[in-house]
């Protein structure tokens, strides 16, 4: 009888009517593929079973169990889905420029589940992605990280729930141009950063001490100690300090990502992720002993006067010097292909093609601290995979089929020419862009304001 | 009690110099078909009011003495409609000039469009044009809605009644909040406007706590409590509920996230789009006010039947479908069983009838539309007491058509707004189709005067005032535009003007740290607004939005 209400509710459509509606988790066998699992090494043609979300089985001769889907993958690769450590795509702000310090500011609440680019990332095998606040502050807002579940309606549901919380920080000359130049306030320089950084920090141990005495306080008798200020700017601060964010901070020169590393052996903090580090080449040991690693271009510089020192070697090196290495978008162009960006540090470094896979996969992934959730095909972690038509690290590599918990958000045989999931009913079309400088690189996107005219003229390369 | 300002004015004025005195304030309607309530079919009564107040309604009703008669026998009887949220006869508040030092990574509150202690009573004229426009298309009250930027203030029940009258029935109806941020400063964006109000609302919480203790103990220090934290006591006590302007299915999502974390009342307004978000509405119990239009048919009307390839005819065909579903929006919602109000604001009286008429054509019945603009509205703004239905004892806001209310061709004869009849000019119905599209506009359009206009950006909006002259037969002018630096207006004199039928469009530069842009408007001037784009070169192109403040005089 039981049954036969439940089945009667999900017939209607009921069965999602709850304000919080559940994430979608599919069953799917994927069969006689290659299998590059980056974590286990290679199998050749074996399968792989999803089940409700969740890897069951990996072997050979594996048979689907009642109602699940079985694709064939003969003569294909199957890999763990891409994560890009550094995007802004889905999202409707990028900066909240106008204070050097914003860490109150959350993306979550600014994903925008309809924006075509998860569509165009799941097209290029992406299935994590880590949107992140721009780098127009020196600590800028707290990150989201998605899952590309394409065609949700609420922000919640493209949300990671269960990554941990992670943040923006960003040194160097975004930070000094904003607030420095543009607006004339604290920080003018890379020693301004370095201050303002560690002025926040102490005044967060200031206002968790402030907090903690109150605490102790106030349910003594004849107590006549008043609340201190509320401040998640000052919060958020404290939950670095405590070990509960990590920190994931836009740098390029090698001096100032040292700064960095000893600030945070000074406040004691261990979970610090490089972006960009387009000279972590020259400091690869130190990011090794003290970070949890770098993410950064495979061969992009020279945008503006602090990114001209770099090599194409960055994440080779970096990655033989035991850092933990990934290779980012920060655009949504580049999203599409992260595979051949992966590609490239075979090319200058001659890493591995495990190596190479793990910049995209599992190296990403502990970069956000969600290693044991995806980032591999291991039992037991997320149905998160890709389908390639050859070698992912191939040149002729074409993904066909992304998988996010099991459930298919891309195939290349179902692709219309319109993907779109929201069209605006008083606009004929929306602007399409071709070449990628018009949409692409959004680190400083809603800033132009900040900057003076010169600024808005000329350095148009945003990162 | 509220409308006792009136009743006074005219019971005990001993003399009338001016000849303007009514001569009563009682009223017969005799022998309409009246219409008490959403859902009643109407029948023939006759409607009593007098001082303002319905005295009865009837059959057989014998007519008081002193009753001035309205024939009603053609005439349709409604109750008034109430407006749940608007700018009707609001101005801005003058923008405090910029201190010197004014650090915009922490402004003072007044600067971020953080200004809850306002009153929208204190920003409203009962002589503004506005006032007749939207009575005439049949509103009787409105929630005026203060301007500004986050948090701009508290909204007022006002009577779009007798000019002469106290227009106020309610002061402090809820707390307005709006995803707005501030231009250049923080909190700029949404994500810092959420950011902001989170803090406000702790803080403002925690000033309570601070008051409490102060009151009870010795030796507690002092509170300090902000004007801004004071105004919010009510909010974050669950008094005063708040009125967020959500337009689109996100902006629904964040107010009622917020409302969710924070815990307070919320009402949401001025929703465009939220057909996906229609289950979320009726499962939070969140009252809502719909944006009283519907999408422009612009981009339907373009679409070219010819020389367009397959790919662009299947784009016009999301387009289309896109269009089509959003004038079923308002019907979706009644037939998910949330009831709803509508809100005027960014809307123009004009297009009422129009947006009513579609929404009735896309599936929405007419009771939930007069449930919507009567008892609805009223229920949420706690009047029903006294307003939304025609009953004995409520007040006198009725509307008088020609013929039922949401028929084409029905015109609105009077309006009664607490017991004050306005007339209103009923045009003789055309024998055959109106053949209007063939005859040429012969209303010249006028752009001479002062507009103010409002331009909406990725980093906020921004606004100021375009002065349009005729000299020597040319157009020209000038506008103010917040000054790229950071402090105050700046203002720049307008080039190339040109006027082609509807269409304005003109240029103006803006200098700034020794480079120059030329910024490019141009819109559709509709009576006295004008809705456009205005263009900045290498940032793109933003909705501009433009009203005749003050026409200059024609000669």
């Amino acid at each position: 009888m039981k049954k036969i209400f439940y089945l009667f509710l999900a017939f209607f459509g009921l069965g999602c009517n709850f304000s919080q509606a559940q994430v979608q988790k599919g069953s799917v066998l994927i069969k006689n593929a290659t299998v590059l699992t980056v974590t286990k090494g290679n199998l050749e043609s074996a399968d792989v079973l999803v089940q409700n979300g969740i890897i069951t089985q990996i072997g050979k001769n594996i048979s689907a169990p009642n109602g699940v889907q079985s694709i064939d993958a003969t003569g294909k690769y199957l890999m763990p889905g891409i994560i890009d450590a550094h995007s802004h795509v889905a999202l409707d702000v990028v900066n909240e420029a106008s204070a050097p310090i914003t860490s109150e500011v959350r993306m979550k609440d600014v994903v925008n589940p309809f924006e075509i680019g998860i569509y165009r990332a799941l097209a290029g095998g992406v299935t994590v992605s880590h949107a992140m606040h721009g780098s127009a502050n020196v600590v800028g807002g707290q990150n989201a990280t998605l899952k590309h579940r394409w065609g949700a309606k609420d922000p919640a549901d493209i949300i990671m729930q269960d990554a941990p919380r992670t943040i923006k920080f960003a040194l160097g000359e975004n930070p000094t141009r904003v607030h420095g130049r543009g607006n004339g306030i604290q920080p003018r320089s890379r020693m301004g950063v370095e201050a303002v950084i560690r002025n926040g920090f102490n005044e967060a141990l200031q206002y968790k001490k402030a907090w903690e005495t109150f605490a102790a306080a106030k349910n003594t008798k004849g107590n006549t100690l008043t609340p201190p200020v509320y401040s998640e700017r000052l919060q958020t601060l404290a939950d670095i300090l405590d070990g509960k964010v990590i920190v994931h901070c836009h740098s390029y020169r090698a001096d100032e990502i040292y700064m960095l590393i000893n600030v945070a052996k000074d406040f004691n903090i261990k979970k610090l992720v490089f972006q960009h580090t387009n000279e972590g080449f020259k400091v690869a040991p130190e990011i090794a002993e003290y970070t949890m690693g770098a993410s950064v271009f495979a061969d992009w510089w020279a945008y503006k006067m602090e990114v001209y020192y770099s090599t194409a070697f960055n994440a080779a090196i970096l990655q033989r010097n035991g850092a933990i290495t990934s290779i980012n978008s920060d655009s949504a162009e580049l999203i599409r292909h992260l595979y051949h960006e992966a590609a490239k540090t075979q090319r200058y470094g001659s890493l591995t093609d495990e190596e190479a896979l793990a910049m995209i996969t599992i190296n990403p992934a502990k970069q956000l601290g969600i290693d044991d959730k995806v980032g591999s095909i291991e039992v037991g972690k997320q149905g998160d995979l890709v389908i390639f038509d050859s070698h992912p690290l191939s040149s002729y590599a074409v993904p066909q089929m992304t998988f996010v918990d099991g459930i298919k958000y891309f195939d290349i045989v179902a692709d219309k020419d319109d993907q779109r999931q929201l069209v605006i009913a008083t606009e004929m079309v929306e602007p399409i862009y071709l070449r990628a400088n018009e949409e692409a690189h959004r680190c400083m996107q809603d800033v132009e304001i900040y900057l003076d005219a010169f600024d808005v003229a000329f350095l148009k390369e945003n990162h | 009690m509220m409308i006792f300002g009136w009743v006074m004015q005219i019971s005990w004025a001993q003399s009338d110099p001016s000849g303007k005195r009514r001569v009563t304030s009682s009223f017969a309607i005799t022998n309409a078909t009246v219409i008490k309530s959403p859902g009643d079919p109407g029948s023939k009564a006759t409607v009593l009011f007098k001082d303002g107040i319905i005295t009865g309604i009837g059959v057989g009703l014998s007519i008081p003495k002193d009753a001035q008669v309205i024939s009603g026998d053609s005439l349709y009887v409604y109750p008034a409609f109430i407006d749940g949220g608007s700018n009707i006869g609001i101005s801005k508040p003058k923008e405090a000039e910029r201190p010197k030092d004014l650090v915009t990574s922490n402004p003072p509150d007044e600067f971020a469009g953080i200004t809850p202690w306002r009153l929208a009573t204190d920003f409203y004229s009962n002589t503004s044009t506005q006032v007749d426009e939207w009575r005439k298309v049949g509103f009787a009250m409105t929630q005026i809605i203060p301007d500004g930027g986050m948090l701009p203030g508290k909204t007022a029940l006002v009577s779009l009644g007798d000019p002469k009258s106290i227009a106020i029935i309610q002061a402090n109806v809820a707390m307005a909040a709006n995803f707005r941020g501030s231009r250049g400063m923080y909190p700029g964006t949404v994500a810092g406007v959420m950011a902001k109000f989170r803090d406000v609302y702790q803080n403002s919480t925690l000033a309570l706590e601070h008051e409490k203790m102060f009151a009870s103990a010795a030796g507690v220090k002092r509170p300090q409590t902000t004007p801004t934290q004071l105004a919010m006591g009510p909010v974050v006590q669950r008094q005063l509920p708040i009125l967020f302007t959500a337009n689109s299915e996100l902006e629904v999502r964040r107010a009622i996230s917020l409302q969710k974390e924070l815990g307070f009342k919320l009402i949401l307004t001025g929703l465009e789009n939220y057909d996906s978000v229609i289950d979320l509405i009726k499962n939070s119990g969140t009252s809502v006010m719909l944006k009283l239009q519907v999408p422009d048919d612009k981009s339907i009307k373009s679409q070219k039947e010819e020389g367009v390839t397959e790919a662009t005819k299947a784009q016009y065909t999301r387009v289309k479908e896109a269009y089509d579903n959003s004038l079923k929006q308002a019907a979706n919602l009644e037939k998910a069983g949330v009831s709803f109000g509508f809100s005027t604001l960014d809307t123009k009286a004009s297009d009422v009838h129009k947006a009513l008429s579609t929404m009735i054509a896309n599936g929405l019945s007419e009771k939930a539309v007069l449930a919507a603009l009567t008892t609805n509205p009223a229920s949420v703004l706690g009047i029903s007491r006294i307003a939304g239905t025609l009953e004995k004892g409520k007040l006198a806001n009725l509307i008088l058509a020609t013929e039922p209310l949401f028929k084409e061709s029905s015109q609105i004869k009077h309006v009664i707004v607490d017991g004050y009849v306005f007339d209103y000019e009923v045009k003789k119905k055309a024998n055959s189709a109106p053949n209007s599209s063939t005859k040429p506009e012969n209303t010249a359009i006028t752009v001479e005067g002062t507009w103010e206009y409002l331009s909406e950006t990725p980093a906020g909006s921004s606004g100021g005032e375009i002065t349009i002259k005729k000299e020597n037969g040319v157009l020209g002018g000038s506008i103010t535009y917040d000054d790229p630096t950071g402090s105050g207006k700046a203002s720049a004199p307008i080039k190339n003007v040109t006027l082609t039928g509807k269409n304005l469009s003109f240029e103006f530069d803006i200098a700034a740290g020794g480079m120059s842009f030329t910024v490019t408007v141009s819109g559709e001037v509709n009576g006295k607004s004008m809705e456009g784009n205005l263009s900045v070169p290498q940032m793109g192109s933003f909705p501009v939005k433009a009203t005749l403040s003050s026409p200059s005089q024609i000669n």
